[in-house]
């Protein structure tokens, strides 16, 4: 009776193909693919055979893409690190049986997730050298400084949730069955839990990363010359939008498109004794 | 002073009353199977020995020290008490003997080959020696749950708790794992056994104890419990069997 999934019984008892069954849809599928395939390429060639202004790509490529390529590139690196770092805390924090540490944690989230995070960029931003008179705050480049600390505490909410989504999926078993050979709490979660919490998490942590590169761009609020900066620059000065579009797609996909595959090959490396191994 | 001492033992999950003034003593090289329906309280009990489960009211006792004291060392106490699962609870991202060197080296501060070494001998003791690099995940349920017995014998305990250790299994794969109990039961091992297996309960226990309702109802030796139990629960409990 496999096929009943795909075709439908008349009242005689013959079977009829339904309009759309397994083979059409598979078509379909295909067609569309191909002609949004079609409409990109079309459109691709269109941009860069009548759009793009090479001379100015030559010119506008180095130093002032590079050079944001590169600064997003540090803080991406810097803020990926901390935000991982602090999201295990935050996560820990989250299942703790302490009712104190876990309303700190679950406070924090909330907060962090809570709010955009261009509000919470510029209240670093802006609000910490209020703390200090007028033209006395020690800090002069604040605005990197800022993107760190903001992305780090934005994402490690995000973080946080999908590690305490990662130790909740672990079964309870998995730390009994460690507690019943003597090992402490810490070290059930250090050898046991966490390593499988951390498989378990690692999708939702590879997403959340991929947004905060994404999220470099709000950095342009607070002046960091990043590259939706760069495009602005530019355009405003030449009209040109689509010479700096390529290139900041381009700069995107360069540091999002690894990121993916980093994750993917971090997933397969922890996919102990199975046949994708 | 028995090996492992309950002492009116009172247990509740909210307000569910599981355990009733449980006493049982547990003597050394003892085999105790405790047996009884779903929902009698057994497997908690042995949840309660090595406080995986705490008790609200009586002691637990192993060797003469309280294991349900608050203050216990229980991360120290635990060591002398091994424990095996349903669920085989075995760690997945790690391989079959390092599952069995894992808390010798972290726990009692084992050299990696000396922890190696005898958990080569207690793979070999179970007969998975050519399992020993293998991931759970490529074991049969008989397999892992005799890896998870050497697991918990790498501690060298005193005593062994067997919780229902072959209810998740084929068939076809729960005797060699009672085979792997027999012998330990032979060499001398304390052991308190959860299970439904009457056969090896006859066979291997020296003691047969039945709870119903969250009690203690009988506790006689196999022959006597099996040819003529002295209760009515255990005439009732053995009728059902048949």
């Amino acid at each position: 009776m496999a096929e009943s999934y795909s075709e439908g019984r008349t009242r005689d008892g013959e079977y009829q193909e339904q309009f759309l069954n397994d083979k059409t849809l598979r078509r379909l599928g295909a067609t569309i693919a191909g002609l949004f395939t079609l409409g990109v390429g079309g459109l691709v060639a269109v941009i860069i055979f009548t759009q793009v202004d090479f001379d100015l790509f030559r010119e506008i490529i180095y130093p002032q893409f590079v050079e944001a390529f590169l600064r997003v590139l540090g803080i991406v690196l810097v803020g990926s690190l901390l935000s991982v770092t602090a999201g295990v805390i935050v996560g820990l924090g989250r299942v703790s049986n302490t009712r104190f540490t876990n309303a700190v944690a679950t406070g924090y989230v909330e907060f962090f997730r809570g709010t955009p995070l261009l509000f919470q960029l510029l209240v670093i931003f802006t609000g910490i050298p209020a703390f200090w008179p007028p033209g006395q705050f020690p800090i002069s480049e604040w605005a990197i400084p800022t993107a760190i600390i903001g992305l780090t505490l934005n994402h490690a909410a995000y973080v946080g949730e999908a590690v305490r989504g990662g130790i909740d999926a672990v079964p309870d078993g998995q730390m009994e069955a460690a507690r019943s050979l003597g090992m402490s709490y810490v070290q059930g979660m250090r050898e046991v839990v966490l390593p499988q919490a951390w498989r378990n998490a690692l999708a939702a942590i590879g997403n959340d990363q991929v947004i905060l590169v994404k999220d470099t761009s709000l950095l342009t609020v607070i002046a960091v010359p990043e590259l939706i900066s760069a495009f602005r620059n530019v355009n405003s000065a030449t009209f040109d939008p689509w010479t700096p579009i390529i290139l900041v797609a381009i700069a995107y996909l360069m540091i999002t498109i690894p990121l993916g595959k980093v994750v993917s090959h971090l997933e397969t490396r922890s996919d102990w004794g199975g046949d994708r191994r | 002073m028995s090996l492992l001492e309950f002492d009116e033992v009172d247990k509740y999950f909210g307000e569910t009353h599981v355990l009733k003034d449980v006493g049982l003593n547990v003597e050394e090289g003892e085999v105790c199977v405790i047996i009884g329906p779903s929902g009698s309280g057994k497997s908690t009990l042995l949840r309660c020995a090595n406080r995986l489960e705490e008790i609200q009211d009586g002691e637990i006792r192993l060797e003469g020290t309280s294991i349900s004291d608050p203050d216990a060392d229980i991360n120290r106490l635990r060591q002398r008490i091994g424990m095996v699962f349903q669920s085989f609870n075995l760690f997945p991202h790690k391989t079959a003997v390092e599952n069995v060197t894992l808390a010798p080296t972290k726990v009692k501060g084992l050299k990696g080959d000396e922890a190696e070494r005898r958990a080569d001998e207690l793979l070999d003791r179970v007969g998975l020696s050519a399992q020993a690099d293998s991931y759970p995940n490529q074991l049969s349920g008989g397999q892992q749950q005799r890896v998870a017995i050497a697991r918990a014998l790498a501690m060298d305990p005193h005593v062994m708790l067997f919780d229902e250790v072959t209810s998740a299994l084929d068939p076809e794969l729960v005797g060699e794992v009672l085979e792997v109990m027999h012998d330990l039961a032979d060499e001398g091992m304390t052991m308190l056994v959860v299970t439904h297996e009457m056969g090896f309960a006859r066979e291997v226990g020296d003691r047969i104890v039945l709870m119903a309702d969250g009690r203690v109802v009988e506790d006689s030796p196999p022959e006597v419990f099996f040819e003529d139990p002295r209760t009515d629960r255990g005439k009732q409990f053995l009728s059902k069997l048949l």
